[in-house]
């Protein structure tokens, strides 16, 4: 009598090193691995090119608003923690970055970040622009992010728990960023309370769910 | 929804399974909210014009794209349209579930593209 054990199974031979079995096992589950690669390299895009790098701007036009330039630099900093999360997922897969950042800019998933009134990035807006209008870019990139890790979730689960485990501690994360812009755009655009029912992280950029290893001195995960 | 001229149209949506569906769209009603409103199931992930998980192919009428953030007149003019920021500006018959075909396109013109939609 035999016993099926589909974790035992597989095709690749001692000491080859062109396949993995942390692939094929993924394929033998149904995965399609190459589009999952491609998917997770537009996400990696959007987290470090569509929002990383458009935040910082978003967060230096929040002066004089303080409790949102410091909630703008928690996502700012833990959606390049994201990036950082999910890259070596990439690699292992059998992917690679672009060779090219514009490339890789190009492909992201959700758009640029842009800051309000610098048509598309353009040029300098010519004053500084409405809190409400910062803060309704930063709600709509943390929504297509959702969108995006809740993908990755649907595709992965109970098939790749490793690529699952990992998009979703950021999806945890997208969606408290949304929560936090909820709240404060309700209260700056329509005068509304809207509780996000979270607390300020303990440090700027904690990433409660998604820190994997610390990638700067004094900040989090030290 | 923006005030405009003209409508309400009537969008016809073509599924991959052979459903057809149509649905009322005000002039300045965004088309994946209308089909939406009507009570269908479409895909969109973005929904500000750019990555093209709504990709439909335009079968007959006019969209007006204003709207969308990545959005070119070479897809204009091979029949693709991003309706989650895409008004009608006539009656419409859609193909809905076009995102590789267009991602296709787009790469083959060497045009801005995610790849894994």
């Amino acid at each position: 009598m035999t016993t099926a054990k589909p974790h035992a199974t597989g095709a690749v031979a001692p000491g080859d090193i062109e396949r993995k079995v942390g692939v094929e096992m993924l394929r033998q589950r149904g995965i399609n691995v190459e589009e999952l690669i491609e998917k997770l390299i537009d996400n990696a895009a959007a987290e470090f090119a569509s929002t990383y790098y458009y935040y910082s701007i978003l967060r230096m036009y929040l002066a004089g608003h303080e409790d949102y330039k410091e909630i703008c630099e928690d996502a700012r900093l833990e959606d390049r923690q994201h990036y950082e999360l999910i890259l070596p997922r990439i690699y292992e897969l059998g992917g690679s970055l672009p060779y090219s950042l514009h490339e890789f800019a190009d492909r992201a998933g959700c758009p640029a970040a842009y800051l309000p009134g610098t048509d598309n990035g353009q040029h300098p807006p010519a004053e500084p622009p409405p809190a409400a209008e910062i803060l309704t870019v930063l709600l709509e990139a943390e929504r297509c992010a959702i969108r995006s890790w809740q993908e990755i979730c649907d595709i992965t689960t109970g098939k790749d728990p490793r690529t699952y485990d990992l998009a979703a501690r950021i999806l945890n994360e997208e969606i408290e960023h949304e929560a936090w812009f909820v709240e404060l755009l309700a209260m700056e655009r329509d005068g509304k309370v809207k509780p996000s029912g979270h607390f300020r992280r303990g440090a700027p950029g904690e990433a409660p769910y998604s820190r994997n290893r610390a990638f700067h001195h004094g900040g989090a995960g030290n | 929804m923006r005030e405009t001229e003209g409508g309400p149209y009537r969008v016809t949506f073509e599924f991959p399974d052979g459903e057809v569906r149509t649905v009322p769209a005000a002039g300045g009603e965004y088309v994946l909210a209308a089909g939406r409103r009507g009570g269908l199931e479409l895909p969109s992930r973005c929904e500000v014009g750019w990555d093209m998980a709504c990709a439909v192919r335009v079968l007959a009428g006019e969209l007006d794209h204003s709207d969308a953030r990545r959005y070119y007149d070479a897809d204009r003019k091979a029949g693709f349209a991003l309706i989650c920021r895409a008004r009608p500006l006539s009656d419409l018959r859609l193909r809905t579930h076009q995102a590789r075909a267009m991602r296709d396109f787009r790469l083959a013109h060497h045009l801005p593209a995610p790849r894994g939609v």
